[in-house]
């Protein structure tokens, strides 16, 4: 399932709210937690990585994975905390209005 | 990669490098192929082969391997740089907060060194602004660098000196008119010209008389009406005209729209009003009001050859460069010399000179005086740069401890530069713009310097059409004010920051390093004590300028004018020539004084036709009769003065020998004359003057007269010694030159009102101006030498308390830096007293070898003043003393204050102080 237009910046946020990771972590966990449904292209990825980071909402460090492979490690900022909670509040609401759209039609049929 | 351990946020804490190019573009890479590999070992564990895993591993990419780490680099590089901007943002607005902070917590410091830029920069502003007005600044004319003034020149005859600069008569400027080939036009003028506007209210006001061609080659266009017609088309019988300036027709004319066609009277004669300058136009005079055609005056006048009295002004053609010009200027001199022979002292020698009409706007006396202010208050800047210099040094060294681990964390040199220099600009930003205030007030000072008192020199010669009222404190200046405070933040900040950063230096994290190391502590005291020794030195300078302009003004004042100018009022009497009948005239003299006589409260009543101390009084050449004849050139020169016999009663100036004029001495008798005692000790050294046959050159008394009487002398120009005068009697040569000097039993102003209605009664056509107590003469006629003294005066005193400030910042470092050296000699037995002496002895020795360095520099510097002092030399040795005295005084002063608080260390403390 490709993805929502700026949807890709909160999920990122989301999976660092649980601590930080490097980019293939990131995509791991987006993967597993959509059981699947939602597939990142790597290369993509990184760039968004790259431009969250431009931004301040994330920070990186390079450390070692568990297979003892240097990686660069992403965490969160108090700024990107902050943008998480609002957009996330925000693409719920759209989704939220989206359904009720979606419902309301095949409800009037 | 080189200091991998450092994380960036750390890096960023403590100022260190940060990631280039290439390191940005390989930890890209780094990233890429960990991603790449952590994919391929996840997917190999879920059973691919290694060849599968990777072919899906860069599918997943969504592009090739190498397209993606293009785009990476970029994306990376990117964030790199607008990160690294950010950074230098904050870089900056932390630095500034920094600096700030750190004023802030030392508002002493701050508040000093504020104050110190605020008068410096300040002052040089509002010297600079006058400089910029009067000097600087091109003359309100269209490209008035292609104008030039033409001078007749005329080489030394006996006594008399060359003359370089003499104005023209209109013969001799019509040849010059037609025959020259380098200007565009040529024009004429008489500068300073007066008026009286009849016709209602009698109003004294400035003209000047041009020729048709005066507008056009100053480029100014008239704002309504038309410039007068060319000589050569006036037709004979034309009405007269005149133009009139932007501030006469608004003032008098209430701005009438229909005022060119109109007729208005000036000394009793109709003229026709042509146009309206534009406004701020006042001629090359600055003070002309009013434009007549030269042609007004009477043809034979006109004609005559040899009466000088115009001013040419040419505009050069523009494929003539002013040395062409001057080249052809002297050419065409002779030939207007061979063309008008001068058959008395010239003969044909007379030549001509052009010379950039901006290089005339001010009297060279009054250039100069500017040029010194101006050098004085780039002193002043000077020690008060020194001073923050001085200041920031302190400041730098007492941090030194922490740009010490600075430096020991990797923070880059440059970087913390930077840091310090920030806090040197904002200082001397916030210096700048409060010197804003202070040269405002000074810019608004000197406009208020009127040319008539304080340079009366600026008037008569030159072109006066930029005056000192026009000095304000335009973006000029404040772009001066700006620039100024910002290379003194950048460069006295950054001198003490390369130092203190200087690792060989502060490589010292030990508190105790200065006294462990007094090598290192040694020299940079040494630096410190240099800029003290330098600011005495220059405060030195700048003393002894003004104390010789002080010394000058106290001559000036003390000298003896020769009359008592106690309760006399003076006002000028103006007889417009049309009124001028020379018999009638000793009758007018006497009503005039009869009537004012009567007044109550006047005690006294004469007449002379020139104020004493003003200068511009009369001159001419005297003959002795009774001696072989020597050529009139090779004969004395004497100042020439009509008074009424009461004069020298009135003004309390003694008769010291023979007898003054009396109610016989008329047209018709026998012409007598009264010299003065310089004049007789200098013509009849070892003889009576009295009985004397002399001919004195003027007012008719060119065919001899008789000596009468010797009276004391009176000083006719404040900067010249006593001069030989002649004084003559109105009776015997009448003139319309009168001003009338009237002695009050109480306040000499009292009496302007009655004195004013008194003449308005007997001569209404005849205004009275220029009304004034004898005793504001005096004030004026000194007002320049006040003047510069006042300044001077000022900016000593301002680099005075400048190099006290620095001698105290210094001794009171000093004295903290050497607690602990204090502290033994104390313990060891050394008493208050030797403390005391050690401390201020050493202040002393301070500010004595700047005062031996300044005093070399003083002597070479006040030679400029040479020519602006009265009667003291520029070395003169009381003055010398004076100053360093002073000096002395007040660097024991500035030193005794740390030196008491160094003898109240306690020796346990400050052994234990570490």
């Amino acid at each position: 399932m490709a993805l929502l237009k700026g949807t890709l910046d909160v999920l990122v946020l989301k999976a660092l709210s649980w601590g930080p990771m490097h980019g293939f972590e990131i995509i791991s966990w987006l993967e597993e937690r959509s059981g699947g449904r939602l597939s990142v292209v790597d290369a993509a990825l990184l760039q968004a990585l790259h431009r969250m980071e431009e931004r301040g909402l994330i920070a990186a460090d390079w450390g070692v994975t568990k297979n003892d492979r240097r990686a660069r490690y992403y965490r969160m900022t108090p700024a990107g905390r902050a943008h998480l909670r609002a957009e996330s509040e925000a693409l719920g609401d759209q989704v939220d209005a989206i359904a009720t759209v979606l419902a309301a039609r095949s409800a009037a049929r | 990669m080189k200091a991998r351990g450092i994380r960036d946020g750390v890096r960023r804490l403590f100022r260190l490098p940060l990631r280039t190019d290439d390191i940005v573009h390989a930890d890209a890479d780094a990233e890429l192929a960990s991603l790449l590999e952590e994919r391929v070992e996840h997917l190999v564990l879920r059973g691919m082969t290694p060849e599968q895993a990777r072919a899906e591993a860069e599918r997943r990419l969504g592009a090739t391997v190498a397209e993606a780490r293009d785009t990476l680099h970029q994306s990376a590089g990117l964030r790199e740089r607008r990160m690294q901007f950010q950074e230098t943002f904050d870089d900056l607005r932390q630095d500034l907060r920094y600096a700030v902070r750190g004023l802030a917590r030392r508002p002493g410091f701050t508040a000093v060194a504020v104050l110190t830029l605020a008068i410096g920069i300040g002052a040089t502003t509002a010297i600079f602004s006058a400089v910029h007005t009067l000097i600087l600044q091109p003359l309100p004319f269209r490209e008035p660098d292609r104008l030039m003034k033409v001078s007749l020149t005329a080489p030394p005859v006996g006594k008399l000196p060359a003359m370089t600069d003499m104005v023209w008569s209109y013969p001799k400027f019509q040849l010059f008119r037609d025959q020259q080939q380098v200007f565009e036009s040529v024009t004429l003028s008489s500068g300073g010209r007066q008026f009286n506007v009849t016709g209602g209210e009698a109003e004294r006001i400035g003209g000047e008389e041009v020729d048709s061609r005066y507008l056009p080659t100053l480029g100014v266009q008239v704002q309504r009406g038309a410039n007068f017609p060319l000589e050569e088309d006036a037709h004979p019988g034309a009405p007269r005209m005149a133009m009139i300036s932007d501030g006469l027709w608004q003032r008098r004319f209430g701005a009438d729209p229909a005022i060119v066609g109109k007729s208005i009277e000036l000394d009793k004669e109709s003229y026709l009003v042509v146009g309206v300058t534009p406004p701020g136009f006042r001629g090359m005079s600055g003070q002309a009001d009013l434009l007549v055609p030269i042609t007004v005056r009477p043809a034979d006048d006109l004609g005559e050859a040899q009466s000088h009295s115009y001013t040419l002004v040419a505009r050069l053609k523009p494929s003539v460069s002013a040395d062409q010009a001057k080249g052809a200027v002297a050419v065409l001199g002779t030939r207007v010399a061979a063309a008008f022979p001068d058959a008395m002292l010239y003969k044909g020698d007379w030549g001509a000179i052009a010379r950039d009409l901006d290089g005339t706007r001010l009297a060279p006396i009054v250039r100069q005086a500017l040029f010194v202010l101006f050098g004085a208050v780039s002193l002043v800047l000077l020690i008060a740069c020194v001073n923050l210099a001085n200041l920031l040094l302190g400041r730098a060294h007492a941090r030194r401890r922490e740009i010490a681990v600075r430096l020991a964390l990797g923070a880059r040199r440059a970087r913390l530069v930077r840091l310090l220099v920030t806090e040197s600009v904002l200082l001397s930003l916030l210096g700048g713009a409060s010197s804003v205030l202070v040269a405002w007030g000074g810019a608004h000072a000197l406009a208020q310097v009127s040319p008539e008192s304080a340079l009366r020199t600026a008037r008569g010669s030159g072109v006066g059409a930029v005056g000192f009222s026009s000095i304000q404190l335009d973006t000029t200046a404040l772009f001066f004010t700006f620039g100024v405070a910002l290379t003194v933040g950048l460069v006295f900040g950054l001198v003490p920051a390369l130092q203190a950063t200087n690792p060989a230096i502060s490589g010292t994290l030990k508190e105790g390093g200065v006294a462990a190391a007094p090598a290192r502590g040694a020299r940079r005291f040494t630096s410190r004590q240099l800029l003290v020794v330098t600011e005495v030195a220059l405060a030195l300078v700048l003393l002894a300028g003004s104390g010789l302009m002080i010394r000058s003004l106290g001559r000036l004042l003390g000298i003896d004018p020769g009359f008592d100018a106690r309760n006399v009022l003076t006002l000028r009497l103006n007889v417009p020539s049309a009124a001028y009948v020379r018999d009638s005239m000793p009758a007018f003299y006497a009503e005039l004084t009869d009537r004012l006589g009567a007044l109550p409260g006047v005690t006294d009543v004469s007449l002379s036709d020139c104020p004493p101390l003003a200068g511009g009084c009369n001159g001419t050449r005297i003959q002795f009769l009774d001696q072989p004849p020597v050529p009139l050139a090779q004969s004395p020169g004497v100042g020439v003065h009509w008074v009424t016999p009461t004069w020298f009663a009135t003004m309390r100036v003694p008769l010291k020998s023979g007898r003054t004029f009396n109610a016989g001495d008329r047209m018709g008798t026998p012409k007598v004359v009264l010299v003065s005692e310089t004049a007789a000790r200098q013509f009849w050294p070892n003889e009576s003057p009295i009985g004397k046959p002399v001919a004195v050159g003027q007012g008719g008394f060119s065919d001899g007269e008789e000596v009468v009487g010797v009276v004391g002398d009176v000083r006719h120009r404040i900067d010249t010694l006593s001069k030989p005068d002649v004084y003559l009697s109105y009776a015997q040569s009448p003139t319309a030159r009168i001003m009338v000097f009237i002695r009050t039993a109480g306040e000499p102003l009292a009496l302007v009102a009655s004195a004013r209605r008194a003449i308005r009664e007997i001569a209404p056509e005849f205004p009275v101006y220029d009304v004034q107590p004898m005793t504001a003469r005096v004030a004026d006629s000194m007002a320049r030498a006040r003047f510069s003294a006042a300044l001077l005066a000022i900016f000593a005193a301002v680099a005075l308390v400048l190099a006290v400030v620095g001698i105290y910042g210094v001794m009171s470092f000093t004295v903290a830096q050497r607690t602990r050296e204090i502290g033994i000699r104390m313990a060891l037995g050394a008493d208050r007293n030797n403390v005391l002496h050690l401390v201020v002895g050493e202040g002393i020795g301070l500010a004595g070898t700047g005062a031996l360095v300044g005093l070399a520099g003083a002597l070479a510097a006040t030679r400029v003043l040479r020519s602006l002092l009265f009667g003291v030399d520029t070395w003169d040795p009381a003055t010398y003393v004076a100053i360093l005295l002073l000096l002395g005084g007040a660097a024991a002063l500035a030193s005794w204050i740390p030196a008491k608080r160094a003898t109240r260390v306690d020796p346990t403390e400050a052994l234990r102080y570490d």
